[in-house]
């Protein structure tokens, strides 16, 4: 995969609502999307996911640090950046058409009528229908027509699928992968689920406790982590970087970043995704992974 | 389709828009209701007060010259209907004028920015090709020219229909009356702008409708009530003096009054009444007055009165206008254009200027 | 037109079950040369998998010299797979006569499949670590 561009970039970024007593909801976040990646953004709730697409929508202004958008200020890449908040504000007292005749009116030169009429129509909308008389689903749709009309470059999507049924959240995940491989759209999707994401997604951005706790593409992460189980007597894992390890009985189970070979002796598998976020998550003492930027990772392809 | 070569990683080289956001349209289909219902009120007060200048003024003055006309001493008749119906009328459209500041207020707080800010919607149009900036700029220029359009032509009737009755009708009510001064002038006009800024700011103070509601009424308030507290001291009084034994004088729009002493200082007045009374007398010279002064302004100083307090308010809805300005700043970091260098300190990693702002 | 069905707990790559299902097409001549393989776009928008996993396959079979990718047409199909034995072939008869015998000898339809996947597994094992192992190394590199 070729890496021309980076859709977000932060460093040393962090947000802190109010007060300078106040907690930070997100602190000391540095982190590289390469742009045509579908990422997402894991982690569980309060973690500062919103608050992080809420900065690169251009909503919120950092406390600390910064980070650029498509290489431009959040402010100016607002054109090029679709954000759909995750209560999927619409304006209740309009139609349905009128809602994308907003779309046209505030996005003109970009605004795509016929991609936006398209996604409304697969769901069986009544353009007429009020949107405050929509149900979860419809108006996630709705909110998905109003974003996709705008044809960004970076798509920012706040816990999208939240209140769809499975059959809505396969077909309007499907939407959204057609849009990422004919546009080459960069999308963040964030969620506390991971396995939701786990087959749309080749990157991954993992955020605990306000920051950022792996990072990479995912298939990288997964190659970088193997989960081993040695007789606990004469396993020594110094070399290693540790993630988890947990001794029953006589047994040792970790998963681990290998640092070099492994014990023929031992048995290794692959985690899946979910084990490696879980773990990660559970263990918030466990170095971050994320790629040092010094020497971006990216420079691989 | 012609995607089975890899999905182009970078975006087609940013297409920036060539035409501008189509405000205007979108913002009547927000508010088409509003703007109907604004309509309907001005078109309504409008038609009210023209009936009022015309034929209810009319009627009146000539019921008050049958009744003018009456010996005390004989039965007389004359159309106390048509008196009354000025009265009224005259008392409900003033009113109506008065109050129109507060109904703007009441929008603009709780439709206009509050709800949008409570849900989200306005944020929805922040993430458009929109900039909060223009947002905010776009919410206020529409609604203020329809504002300023609807009470200029309602407070232009009201003053028309009240000089109308000036001098023919007796009950007519003074130009020093409060609801009548600012009535048929451009305070109200001036009134109805800060409502409408008022909203603007306590609203994106807020982010609630209801509070946003609540507040803005009682910043309008306020307003109103500061204003018609300054009026008189924003011109020159013309100052009167009277004998102590002829007590004040009165007439036209007061700003204090008071004892002058041999001296020539202005002291207040204990308030005891004029040297008829002897114990007056000798409360007077022991404070060494030598007679009352009240200061007032003339009937000719109404316009001087009215653009002074007009250009106060209006001054005042700038600096809400402009601190609406600052918090939606503060909040959604920088306009765009002004803040090219974040992105350096984006990528060296030093702590950006943004949100100290 | 080819509709992949995506299994997510297989336990086997997505790509993976990509490659496997056109091959299959291939063999029962679902697929022929000149064919072409749905865009990655009709992939996506139907299975609702990353674009790029059916760009991964794609390339599998490209590398494979099953498909070739035309620019800006899309990828189409080069040669068939015609090993897959026919009905008559003395393959089948042969598997025919072995399932019988296992029944005669007691096996169950599980007992038949799992001894079936074990055998498989033996003799076809290499082709999918060889598959696993380029595909770790191409994301390392």
């Amino acid at each position: 995969m070729t890496d021309t561009g980076t859709a977000l970039r932060a460093a040393g970024l962090g947000k802190r609502f109010g007060r300078s007593t106040a907690p930070w909801a997100l602190r000391d976040c540095t982190l590289r999307l390469p742009a045509g990646r579908v990422c997402a953004l894991v982690g569980p709730n309060g973690a500062g996911k919103s608050t992080l697409l809420a900065m690169a929508a251009g909503l919120l202004a950092p406390t600390e640090g910064g980070l650029t958008v498509l290489g431009e200020h959040p402010a100016d890449a607002r054109p090029r950046v679709g954000y759909v908040a995750q209560g999927k504000p619409l304006y209740p007292q309009l139609t349905i058409a009128d809602t994308l005749r907003v779309g046209a009116d505030l996005n003109p030169g970009r605004w795509d009528a016929a991609t936006a009429g398209r996604i409304v129509a697969a769901g069986d909308l009544d353009p007429r229908a009020r949107v405050r008389t929509l149900s979860g689903g419809q108006r996630t749709r709705v909110a998905l027509a109003l974003v996709l009309g705008k044809r960004p470059e970076l798509l920012l999507l706040d816990e999208p699928m939240a209140d769809l049924d499975p059959l809505a959240r396969h077909e309007l995940m499907g939407t959204l992968m057609a849009e990422a491989a004919q546009h080459g759209t960069t999308i963040v999707l964030s969620s506390h689920v991971v396995a939701e994401l786990e087959e749309s997604c080749d990157h991954l951005l993992l955020i605990g406790g306000g920051q950022v706790r792996m990072a990479g593409d995912i298939d990288d992460l997964l190659a970088a982590h193997t989960r081993v189980t040695a007789p606990a007597a004469d396993a020594d894992l110094t070399g290693h970087t540790v993630v988890e390890s947990r001794t029953t009985g006589r047994q040792l189970t970790a998963l681990l970043r290998p640092g070099g070979p492994l014990p023929e002796d031992w048995r290794t598998f692959a985690p899946s995704l979910e084990e490696l976020v879980l773990a990660h998550l559970r263990n918030p003492q466990a170095p971050a992974l994320t790629p040092a930027p010094a020497q971006p990772q990216e420079t691989h392809a | 389709m012609t995607t089975t070569t890899a999905p182009a990683p970078a975006a087609p080289a940013a297409r920036r828009p060539a035409v501008r956001p189509r405000l205007v349209p979108w913002l009547l289909r927000l508010h088409r209701p509003a703007l109907y219902v604004w309509a309907a009120l001005v078109l309504v007060l409008a038609a009210a007060l023209a009936w009022l200048w015309g034929p209810i003024t009319d009627a009146a003055a000539a019921a008050w010259r049958q009744y003018d006309a009456c010996d005390m001493n004989r039965r007389c008749s004359y159309d106390q209907d048509a008196i009354l119906r000025y009265k009224d009328v005259y008392g409900y459209t003033t009113f109506a004028v008065t109050a129109l500041p507060f109904l703007v207020a009441a929008w603009s707080g709780a439709a206009l920015f509050g709800r949008e800010l409570e849900n989200g919607t306005a944020q929805l149009a922040w993430v458009q090709s929109v900039s909060p900036a223009r947002w905010l700029a776009a919410k206020l220029a529409l609604p203020a020219l329809l504002v300023t359009a609807g009470t200029g032509v309602l407070v232009t009737l009201h003053h028309l229909a009240w000089t109308a009755g000036r001098g023919r009708i007796d009950t007519a009510k003074p130009w020093t009356d409060d609801l009548t001064l600012h009535a048929g002038g451009p305070t109200t006009v001036a009134f109805a702008l800060a409502g409408l800024a008022a909203g603007a700011l306590v609203a994106l103070l807020s982010r609630r409708a209801l509070p946003a509601l609540a507040l803005t009424l009682c910043v309008t308030g306020a307003v109103r009530a500061a204003a018609s507290w300054a009026l008189p001291h924003l011109w020159p009084a013309v100052t009167h003096r009277s004998s102590l034994t002829t007590g004040y004088t009165s007439g036209g729009l007061e700003v204090e009054h008071g004892l002058i002493t041999t001296s020539g200082t202005h002291i207040a007045d204990p308030g005891c009444g004029p040297t008829t009374i002897e114990e007056c007398r000798r409360l007077y010279s022991g404070l060494d007055a030598t007679a009352f002064y009240t200061k007032t302004h003339p009937y000719s100083h109404y316009w001087p009165l009215q653009l002074t307090t007009t250009a106060v308010v209006l001054a005042l809805t700038g600096l809400f206008v402009l601190a609406a300005f600052r918090v939606l700043r503060r909040t959604t970091g920088p306009a765009a254009r002004s803040a090219g260098n974040t992105s350096a300190t984006a990528a060296t990693g030093t702590p950006a200027r943004a949100g100290r702002a | 037109m080819l509709e992949y069905r995506i299994d997510r707990h297989s336990g086997v790559a997505t790509y993976v079950q990509i490659v496997q299902q056109t091959k299959q097409a291939l063999r029962l001549k679902l697929l022929e040369p000149g064919d072409r393989l749905p865009t990655a776009r009709e992939v996506v928008e139907a299975t609702a998998i990353n674009p790029n996993t059916v760009l991964k396959a794609y390339r599998e079979l490209e590398r494979e010299g099953l498909v070739e990718a035309r620019r800006g047409l899309g990828t189409f199909v080069r040669r068939s797979l015609g090993t897959a034995p026919t009905d008559d072939s003395p393959l089948r008869a042969e598997l025919d006569g072995w399932a019988a015998r296992a029944r005669e000898a007691g096996l169950d339809r599980d007992d038949v499949a799992a001894l079936f996947t074990a055998v498989l597994d033996r003799h076809f094992a290499v082709r999918e670590e060889h598959l696993r192992e380029e595909h770790l190394q191409g994301d390392a590199s």
